[in-house]
């Protein structure tokens, strides 16, 4: 084996560090190499930031109405002033609803310009206890009807941006919560049925036959149906969170298993066992490493898997719901064919969902390139 | 005195119009946006009694071709000695074409049973204020109220060409009403002071009912969508069996007592049912039989729970045009299943839908107007007369926590409620401008409206006087994000709506209305749920406010149910109180709101009263209503139930508006009857 | 061998038994039943029903009666072939899933051809040519499959297809064949509408399947026998289809009987969008009508044919890896 990968190195010097180098060494330095993979670690690093610094990237109170904001179209932020001096501003807008097509009708106001500023105050807002008013831009001296807009209002007349900003916290965090459930119980179980075989093997299997054996949609259709209607939001997200991972680890435990038994067959794990390892050195020190890769690909997909299973529920009403904000409730809105034909804007939510999938699957494509000893 | 409307006449139909009948269907008009649209018409519709008997009947073609062929009896022979002569809205139209519709599933039976309407024994007019004949050519009240007698058109068939006569009713009362095992409980429609009624056969083509008590409300629930005055279509479908009338001589071979109930149970069980009773249910239902036989002017040929539930004419219908012409004009009607509204919508814009009212949404319409053109269509807006389409019903019993409980039961409470919703903007959001805000009085031009002033009292948005209000109830104490607290645990006052996106997207209405709370210090909880599961909860009592419209609440006593605790199908405003209310009070408990019981007592008092007290009582009735607030109105008249009508260029006698209500039978009251296609 | 096959069929069995006894007590997890899902939508609809008619349907329904013996009366007949009737539609249930059964399954056999006739030649492709131009291209393509929300996919075509074409998608048939008998026509019509939802439906699957060809067919060709093959000279396709491809065929294989109920559930959803007359939408509206019996035997029969697949599944994957053959018996 190691001829195999002296064959390979370039230099002698070189295939010498890569002999010593530990596993995580060698990990680090192919991931390095995946430009697109180290992109995409950067986007989803991004998204967490979002996702802690939501309220204060938000510029308006993403639950206020008012029906003089109903569908306004995204609204750009002018940096100069017709003097051509740098002043941040927005332009303030009138809307009438037309009598004949029944379409609201906003026009700018070229007189009246609303500063925008930097670490402004804005609406308040909690965050790791601490309630504040700061957010990263805000307008000065609002009036009734004005707000950045950059991403347009929905039909309520709240603003997409804001939403938007909340909304990537809570689905994000499902997706991790839901994803470190599923991996707890995936390689857990997984490892124990492979391990033990024989009638843990058989009810283990048997039971993710079954699971996988039913379509999702009605089991998740009873469950959330069952969940009591006067639980809060944040229970209701943690049911949906725990339903969507419990139903999401039997691929992992299956993967798990698979690898576990094939690997019992390998010769490094036989010549281990000769030494006189113990069960538990095997497992972690030998088999655990060689499969990394393959849990790390189970991951990536799984991560996003959660994400469309979340907004998928809220499509058919049976996810979160609101006043909660999340991907899945932003795309609920933008369903309805006046949303499609007067608000296009609000499919704004599809971009992120998009976005941070592909991101997390070409995340975990170079980890799991990466993680592979023998590449 | 005798109260005697025999409609035998045209000219005596038009006398027949109640005095307050004209205030209504005159004082209809739109104000605001909605005029500068261009799209609320003319009120307006078909008359039936609208002329003399023709002397010569003719019939479709297809038809004709079938007398030729020896399998149907002559026109003259088919309608009756004395049928319904309709005078369309236009003019007399030609046969053929078929109408394409959608329905969204089994449960959506009223799609179809609506455009059944004139299977009612008395109908409305066009207006909805003026009771028509249908089925029976005219009534007669007796002049102390306790019996409505009922003359039936003489050589009138069944759609297989059976007679239709007295029997039927007799049938109807003896073999289905009194039959335990069909019908389980006696219906109030049928009881006077408590007490039952009878129906009995006078002579051939006389029926009667007769009432220990006065109730000169009766022929009014006959007119309406009641249980008794629903019509066979309607009422003997979805598992009920009532309506006054059946085909006694086809539904005979599924009942025990006219073979042995051995045999009808072996009858049930070869063709796949578990009981007779299971068996009867499903024949006596036109929806999914389409060997019943029935009185409206089309008839099912593949059942409501196939992917297309289509009709064709009924050869045997009993009104005829002004020249004699055998309605109905349209061949066949073809409603298309459609898994969802949105589906429904497109099918519609797309032209493939020939005339839609149900199901279209109110928030579509700048994309339905834009494609006008391309899918060939007339948008009609119909505007409702109930005060509100969006209605906060507030459970005047909740049991599941004292401190909710009390305040809801108490009226600054609900008057604060009110006043902090900022009407206008929901108005402006939901119903793009279309609607009139205020309580949940009815419509100005509608006889039981108490006054103008009534629709606005506690009804405008008023922050100070709500807060005012709230501190007077001790409700001072806010936390951090200016919520008011309970006053026994110090914990936020959370008051939850229940909400379910049904007709319009009830959840977002509720949403909005949250958030005009915040301004008064209230922190409403939206609580959104499946339609099922939300009444299920009505059911218990076991919600805060629900969110719901008051339609049908505009003749409040042909339909109470929004209004007040009268239904004890629903707890809405607290179960106990409907089955105290309904029980003449030998069950459930009596309702404690001194207020809530005299509009209860004032409600009970009135079906033995003549209509202009009736109406005076109402208004009495919508006082304590509105004062006390037991339901929250918003926004109302406007089209959004039932009320954007969507109809083909090619079909001609649409009226420019019609009544959109409980009582109308939307679109029934327009005679889908006399539309045809121009080409 | 035939032990093997016996001991997989019981296991068969008993897995059918277990998703019946589930799926039954998933439809009586929700509060209430069907009676008062059916009171509610009378009481929306303007007729209301009494308490004691209520307590008449129940008795009618046999809703009171203990979980066990109701579930006993629903297992009994089934294993008769009587299904039993559905409550919201008042018929038999195997009429109401009648042609809706099909229609699903042609409509997800169609996506799974089309997911594996892409996913297996792709994912050769991205292994053997890593980090190829061809490699990048064909990955995002099939993670925009998976990132796009299928709903969200279906909505925006049915609207542009009604914005720019001026027809309305929904249903797998035009109205004139709806109703028709089966004819030659028919199936013409049907072969018109058919590709748009299976390519929404497969869209979703063909990268997962890609992916996992991918990283299989990578690990093994970096084992010592390739280097072997190569190294004695055998072409470079021979080399990688003989052996490295079959063996990475088995995760693969495992795979595609999950992928079965994985499109199923899909197109539920895409179903509901497009208004297409398979069993998702009737599933949907079974379970929030509580119709007990229909939505069982969606439930049941959807489960059946997964154990089905799987099985099958498990018969392909002996044919393409001897060692687990071998291991078995």
């Amino acid at each position: 084996m190691f001829s195999f990968l002296r064959a390979k190195g370039p230099a002698l010097s070189k295939a010498e560090r890569y002999a010593q180098a530990t596993q995580l060494q060698l990990t680090w330095w192919r991931f390095r190499r995946h430009r697109l993979a180290m992109i995409s670690g950067i986007v989803v690093a991004l998204f967490y930031v979002i996702a802690i610094g939501a309220d204060f990237l938000a510029t308006t109170d993403p639950h206020a109405t008012d029906s003089r904001t109903s569908y306004i179209t995204p609204q750009p932020i002018h940096f100069f002033e017709d003097d051509g001096s740098f002043r941040p501003h927005v332009s303030g807008l009138k809307g009438v609803r037309d009598p004949k097509t029944f379409k609201l009708i906003y026009t700018v106001d070229p007189n009246r310009h609303v500063p925008v500023d930097f670490l402004a105050t804005g609406y308040e807002y909690s965050f790791l206890g601490i309630t504040t008013t700061r957010h990263l831009f805000a307008l000065r001296d609002p009036q009734r009807g004005d707000g950045i807009f950059i991403l347009g209002t929905d039909q309520l007349g709240r603003d997409v941006w804001s939403r938007l900003m909340v909304a990537t916290r809570v689905s994000l965090t499902i997706g991790l919560v839901g994803v470190t459930i599923s991996l707890f119980l995936g390689v857990l179980l997984g490892g124990i049925s492979a391990l033990y075989g024989g009638w843990v093997d058989t009810v283990i299997q048997r039971t993710i036959e079954v699971i996988r054996s039913m379509p999702t949609i009605p089991l998740w259709l009873g469950l959330a149906a069952a969940l009591p209607n006067d639980w809060s939001v944040t229970a209701v997200y943690f049911s949906i969170t725990i339903i969507i991972s419990l139903l999401a680890w039997t691929d992992l435990a299956r993967v798990v298993r698979g690898k576990f038994l094939s690997l019992r067959e390998e010769e490094f794990v036989m010549a281990a066992e000769l030494a006189g390892a113990s069960t538990g050195r095997i497992i972690f020190r030998h088999m655990l490493p060689s499969f990394m890769s393959h849990i790390i690909a189970a991951v990536s997909l799984a991560l996003p898997a959660m994400i469309i299973s979340e907004t998928s529920l809220s499509f058919l009403g049976l996810g979160l719901r609101p006043p909660a904000i999340s991907w899945g409730i932003l795309l609920q809105d933008a369903q309805s064919i006046q949303s499609l034909a007067l608000a296009p804007w609000l499919l704004a939510a599809a971009v992120p969902v998009i976005l941070v999938i592909l991101a997390f699957n070409f995340l975990g494509d170079g980890l799991r390139d990466a993680a592979d000893p023998y590449g | 005195m005798t109260t005697r409307r025999t409609f035998l006449g045209y000219a005596s139909a038009m006398a027949a119009a109640t005095p307050a009948a004209s205030a209504w269907a005159q004082a209809v008009q739109a104000t605001g946006s909605v005029t500068q649209s261009g799209l609320v018409g003319k009120l307006e519709g078909p008359i039936p009694g609208g002329g003399p008997t023709p002397a010569k009947f003719k019939e479709a073609p297809q038809l004709a071709e079938l007398v030729k062929a020896g399998k149907l009896p002559p026109v003259e022979q088919r309608v009756p000695a004395e049928p319904m002569v309709i005078k369309p809205v236009e003019s007399t139209g030609k046969y053929g074409g078929t109408w394409r519709r959608a329905f969204i599933g089994p449960s959506d039976g009223e799609n179809g049973n609506r455009i059944m309407a004139s299977d009612k024994l008395l109908f409305w007019d066009f207006t909805g204020s003026k009771i028509v004949p249908c089925v029976a050519k005219g009534y007669e009240l007796s002049a102390d109220g306790k019996t409505t007698t009922l003359f039936l058109r003489k050589g009138m068939k069944w759609g297989d060409g059976h007679p239709f006569n007295a029997d039927d009713f007799v049938f109807w009362y003896e073999e289905m009403y009194l039959n335990k095992d069909i019908v389980p409980a006696p219906i109030a429609d049928m009881s006077a002071g408590g007490k039952p009624g009878k129906l009995v056969k006078i002579d051939e083509t006389t029926v009667q009912f007769q009432f220990a008590n006065p109730y000169f409300l009766f022929p009014s629930m006959l007119a309406g969508d009641t249980l008794i005055g629903g019509g066979q279509a309607t009422r003997q479908s979805a598992g009920n069996s009532y309506a006054a009338y059946a085909p006694a001589h086809y539904l005979k071979q599924f009942l025990p007592k006219f073979s042995s109930e051995a045999e009808v149970n072996a009858k049930a069980k070869a063709a796949g049912y578990e009981s007779w009773i299971r068996m009867f249910h499903v024949k006596k239902d036109w929806e999914l039989n389409p060997d019943l036989p029935t009185l409206g002017p089309w008839r099912t040929v593949t059942p409501i729970n196939t992917p297309t539930w289509s009709m064709e004419r009924n050869p045997f219908y009993y009104a005829v045009d002004t020249d004699g012409n055998q309605l109905p004009y349209i061949d066949k009607v073809v409603m298309t299943l459609a898994e969802n509204i949105e589906v429904v919508n497109l099918k519609a814009m797309a032209g493939e839908l020939d005339l839609q009212e149900r199901h279209i949404d109110l928030q579509k319409l700048p994309v339905i107007l834009e494609n006008q053109d391309r899918g060939k269509y007339d948008v009609h807006l119909d505007l409702a007369f109930n005060g509100a389409d969006t209605t906060l019903h507030v459970n005047m019993d909740f049991r599941g926590d004292p401190v909710v409980g009390k305040l809801l039961g108490t009226a600054d409470f609900r008057r604060a409620l009110s006043m902090g919703i900022d009407r206008d903007q929901m108005n402006e959001t939901f119903w793009l401008g279309l609607a009139t805000p205020g309580s949940s009085a009815p419509a100005e031009s509608m006889p039981e409206n108490p006054g103008p002033e009534w629709r606005k009292k506690w009804s405008t948005l008023d922050v100070a006087a709500a807060n005012k209000l709230l501190d007077g109830l001790g409700l001072t104490q806010k936390d951090s994000d200016g919520y008011r607290l309970r006053p026994d645990n110090g914990k936020r006052l959370v008051i939850e709506l229940l909400a379910v996106k049904a007709f319009m997207d009830w959840p977002k209405h509720a949403e909005m209305i949250a958030q005009h709370w915040r301004k008064i210090g209230i922190y409403g909880d939206v609580k959104e749920a499946e339609r099922g599961l939300a009444f299920n909860r009505l059911l218990k009592s076991d919600h805060h406010i629900f969110v719901w419209t008051n339609g049908g609440t505009e003749l409040l006593y042909l339909y109470s149910s929004w209004a007040l605790p009268t239904d004890i199908a629903s707890g809405v405003y607290g179960i106990e109180h409907a089955k105290w209310y309904a029980s003449n009070g030998a069950q459930g408990t009596k309702p404690t709101d001194p207020k809530m019981l005299e509009a209860l007592e004032l409600f009970r008092s009135a079906a033995s009263k003549q209509e202009p007290e009736r109406n005076k009582i109402a208004q009495d009735i919508w006082k304590i209503m509105v004062d006390q607030q037991f339901t929250i109105g918003t926004c109302g008249q406007s089209p959004a139930l039932m009320g954007v009508r969507m109809a083909s260029r090619r079909l001609g006698n649409i009226p420019g508006r019609t009544c959109i209500a409980q009582h109308c039978r939307t679109p029934g009251s327009s005679r889908p009857e006399t539309w045809f296609y121009k080409a | 061998m035939i032990n093997f096959i016996t001991r997989r069929l019981l296991l068969g069995v008993l897995t059918v038994w277990m998703i019946s006894v589930l799926s039954f007590a998933i439809i009586q997890l929700p509060p209430g039943d069907f009676v008062d899902a059916y009171v509610a939508n009378l009481a929306a609809s303007g007729s209301s029903v009494s308490a004691d008619e209520a307590a008449a349907l129940r008795k009618l329904y046999g809703l009171g009666q203990p979980i066990y013996i109701q579930y006993g009366k629903w297992i009994t007949r089934i294993i008769t072939g009587d299904l039993g009737e559905s409550m919201e539609w008042r018929r038999p249930v195997t009429e109401v899933i009648g042609d809706r059964i099909w229609m699903t399954l042609l409509l997800s056999f169609a996506a799974l051809i089309l997911t594996w006739g892409l996913a297996l030649p792709i994912g050769i492709y991205s292994a053997v040519r890593q980090y190829s131009f061809g490699d990048y291209l064909f990955t995002l393509i099939g993670f925009i499959g998976i990132a796009v929300p299928n709903f969200l996919l279906a909505l925006i075509i049915l609207y542009t297809a009604f914005k720019v074409f001026g027809l309305s998608v929904g249903g797998l048939f035009s109205a004139e064949y709806a109703l028709a008998p089966w004819s030659w026509d028919k199936v013409k019509d049907l072969a018109w509408h058919l590709p748009l939802p299976a390519i929404i439906l497969a869209l979703s699957g063909t990268a997962q399947l890609i992916r996992i060809m991918r990283a299989n067919l990578l690990d093994e060709l970096r084992r010592p026998y390739v280097v072997t093959a190569r190294a004695k000279g055998l072409s470079e396709w021979r080399t990688i289809l003989k052996y490295p491809v079959r063996a990475a065929l088995n995760p693969f294989a495992s795979n595609m009987a999950y992928l079965f109920p994985l499109l199923i559930s899909g197109s539920v959803i895409i179903s509901i969008v497009l208004g297409l007359p398979t069993v998702g939408p009737l599933l949907v509206k079974a379970l929030i009508a509580q119709d007990m019996f229909l939505a069982g035997s969606i439930v049941l029969l959807l489960g059946v044919l997964t154990v089905i697949g799987t099985f099958i599944s498990d018969l392909v994957l002996m044919w393409v890896d001897p060692r687990l053959r071998h291991q078995m018996d």
